[in-house]
């Protein structure tokens, strides 16, 4: 069980002519916070529908707990579904449901619980998603930009998944609301001990609760490690991106 | 007392220990939520004899927030105040995944079912809702009319091309359909007459009877019918969509009028396209009862024209044609203002779409029973 739980190794995609991925491995051990970044168009967001089996690579091997998600049997797919969590960049909740029962169909649908056990263990999710409990019972086009989301964590969390996938987790939201989404991702992975897997474009992410920052470029990995290590790589992409940060904090104090 | 036989039937998820206390609660396997049922079987069937005192995790192999929220329902249950528990034999992780399970459990009273609706309540919402839903349209009739009024006073805010568009997409694009569905009802519809006129040898007949019944009722409903199925769904779902889009509100803030872009090309293209469309649909009813009369009665096509001149007076035939318009504008009035009023949700556009075209068809046969009614008083 110690080995990583995510292993990528030399996975090319091409759209067409266009290669997107040209060779790309790294792999995230258990409990780790690890996001993905790099600029727009570089993949992360194909990345990672290829690692929970929506878009096939055009070669090498995702292995996701220990399958190899693009040479599997359907039924052995099926179960490794079971054990991830996905939350999509707009939340992807059902519209017709209301929070509750967004957070309700996976329990439903997977395992064979009595609603007297399952309805307990919605409200646990949603509390544990943040959410206050009388947001069960309203609809998704009820909530504001955050709280979709984190219905939408409280639905991937409903089977206990090992690793949870976030696709872009801050984006649209306010910078205090996306603060405390970060420190909700923290508490999923120091408390739960669930691997938590991100792709995100939001420096404050990185360098308040990320493990491990992989950066994406030109089709390769290009950096990998701490958000200490990976700032000081030098690249103009990942200097330009750090900078913006620095840029700010120094006029900040420099007005001050 | 022994130490009970976990290791060897770790399907038994919990025992009870007794001690001067009271009953010690011990765990033990994989407190998971795989194994949620079973391990719930196993708590309900422990016998409540003795008071709860405490609970001895040290043999629990794993446990997850599932697993907590379990022991800790049933502490409660057992009148036991989960925060005041010691879980001090638990393992550190298990320990930790209590904690964030306690600092997030569900109020104790169950979750309260959702209040049913009497049917008495249900009809009062339906009520209060259909009559603002139709307020609604009325006002956007108004408006549209208001519209209307100003395009004519300055013609140059029509917009012709938007127009010629819409008229292609409602009018032109609906053609093979209203003229198949149109031929096929002239033909059973003669067929049915053909019956019944052939016993008393009044053949000729037919020809009447399907050229007054197209003229006035079935080409005017059928058509409107199948355009309120078509174009009023699609204007809901056109507009609905933009609306999400927030189009609607960028056409706004460039300065221009949704009503002149929007609204009146599509109210007037369907208002100009359905006599049209019941123009084709009386000729193609005809020519379908042409063909069955011909087949079937013995009676050749040129007797059937010459007694089509003699039959339908042009008061009928207008009669159809006037009621065309009345319907368009009404089916476009309903489809546009559905759209406009989307609320900002995916799955409203469905409900709303549909909601268009039930309205639409209802409001159809509504106007023509008003229609029947005029007529019969004018005596036309």
């Amino acid at each position: 069980m110690d080995g990583p739980v995510i292993e990528v190794r030399d996975v090319h995609t091409r759209f067409g002519r266009e290669a997107v991925h040209r060779g790309v491995s790294f792999h995230v051990g258990r409990g780790e916070l690890v996001a993905l970044i790099g600029g727009s168009g570089t993949g992360k967001s194909v990345m990672l529908r290829e690692m929970i089996g929506l878009l096939r690579p055009s070669a090498g091997t995702l292995r996701v707990l220990g399958t190899d998600v693009w040479n599997c049997t359907p039924a052995q797919l099926r179960s490794l579904r079971r054990r991830i969590g996905v939350m999509f960049q707009d939340g992807a909740l059902f519209s017709s449901l209301d929070v509750a029962h967004n957070v309700a169909v996976p329990l439903f649908e997977n395992t064979r619980l009595p609603p007297e056990l399952v309805w307990p263990l919605v409200e646990l999710r949603i509390a544990l998603a943040g959410l206050p409990p009388e947001a069960g019972g309203k609809m998704p086009s009820e909530l504001s930009g955050g709280m979709r989301k984190r219905a939408a964590i409280a639905r991937a969390l409903a089977l206990e998944p090992e690793i949870l996938f976030l696709d872009e987790p801050g984006s649209g939201l306010d910078p205090v609301t996306a603060r405390a989404f970060d420190q909700l991702m923290r508490f999923l992975a120091s408390d739960l001990g669930i691997t938590v897997f991100l792709v995100t474009h939001d420096l404050d992410t990185l360098l308040g609760v990320a493990d491990r920052v992989i950066v994406l470029s030109q089709g390769r990995v290009l950096a990998d490690g701490p958000v200490a290590s990976v700032i000081g790589t030098d690249d103009p992409w990942v200097r330009a991106y750090f900078g913006a940060r620095t840029t700010i904090a120094a006029e900040a104090s420099h007005g001050a | 007392m022994a130490a009970p036989p976990l290791s060897a039937a770790p399907e038994r998820w919990v025992s009870l220990e007794t001690t001067a206390q009271g009953d010690v609660l011990r765990l033990a396997g994989h407190w998971r939520l795989s194994s949620l049922a079973s391990i719930e079987a196993g708590l309900s069937e422990l016998p409540a004899v003795r008071p709860l005192a405490g609970v001895d995790g040290a043999a629990l192999a794993s446990l997850d927030t599932a697993g907590a929220l379990t022991l800790l329902r049933h502490l409660r249950r057992r009148g036991l105040d989960p925060a005041g528990v010691d879980y001090g034999s638990f393992a550190d992780e298990h320990r930790r995944v209590v904690a964030v399970t306690l600092k997030r459990l569900p109020p104790a009273e169950a979750r309260a079912p959702r209040r049913a609706r009497n049917a008495l309540t249900a009809l009062g919402a339906w009520a209060s809702e259909l009559s603002v839903l139709l307020a609604g349209h009325l006002g956007f009739l108004g408006a549209v009319a208001a519209g209307l009024g100003a395009s004519l006073l300055s013609p140059r805010r029509l917009r012709l091309r938007e127009l010629a568009a819409q008229f292609r997409h409602t009018t032109l694009t609906a053609l093979p359909v209203v003229s198949l569905v149109t031929f096929l009802i002239g033909v059973v519809f003669a067929y049915l007459l053909g019956q019944q006129a052939q016993r008393y040898g009044a053949g000729i007949f037919v020809v009447d009877g399907v050229a007054l019944g197209m003229a006035r009722e079935f080409s005017p409903i059928i058509v409107a019918v199948i355009v309120a199925g078509r174009s009023g769904a699609a204007f809901t779902a056109q507009l609905g969509t933009m609306r999400l889009t927030e189009e609607t509100d960028a056409i706004r803030v460039l300065g221009l009028s949704p009503m002149d872009v929007l609204v009146l090309p599509r109210v007037l293209a369907l208002v100009a396209g359905l006599p049209l469309l019941v123009f084709a649909g009386n000729v193609m009813g005809n020519l379908g009862a042409m063909a069955m009369t011909a087949t079937n009665l013995g009676i050749p096509p040129p007797v059937y024209v010459e007694r089509l001149h003699i039959a339908l007076a042009p008061r009928h035939f207008i009669v159809g044609l006037v009621k065309a318009p009345v319907f368009a504008l009404f089916i476009a009035v309903i489809g546009i203002r559905m759209g406009m009023s989307v609320p900002r949700d995916t799955r409203a556009i469905g409900i709303s779409t549909t909601s268009t075209v039930v309205q639409g068809i209802v409001c159809v046969i509504l106007l023509d029973a008003f229609f029947a009614v005029l007529f019969q008083e004018l005596d036309i």
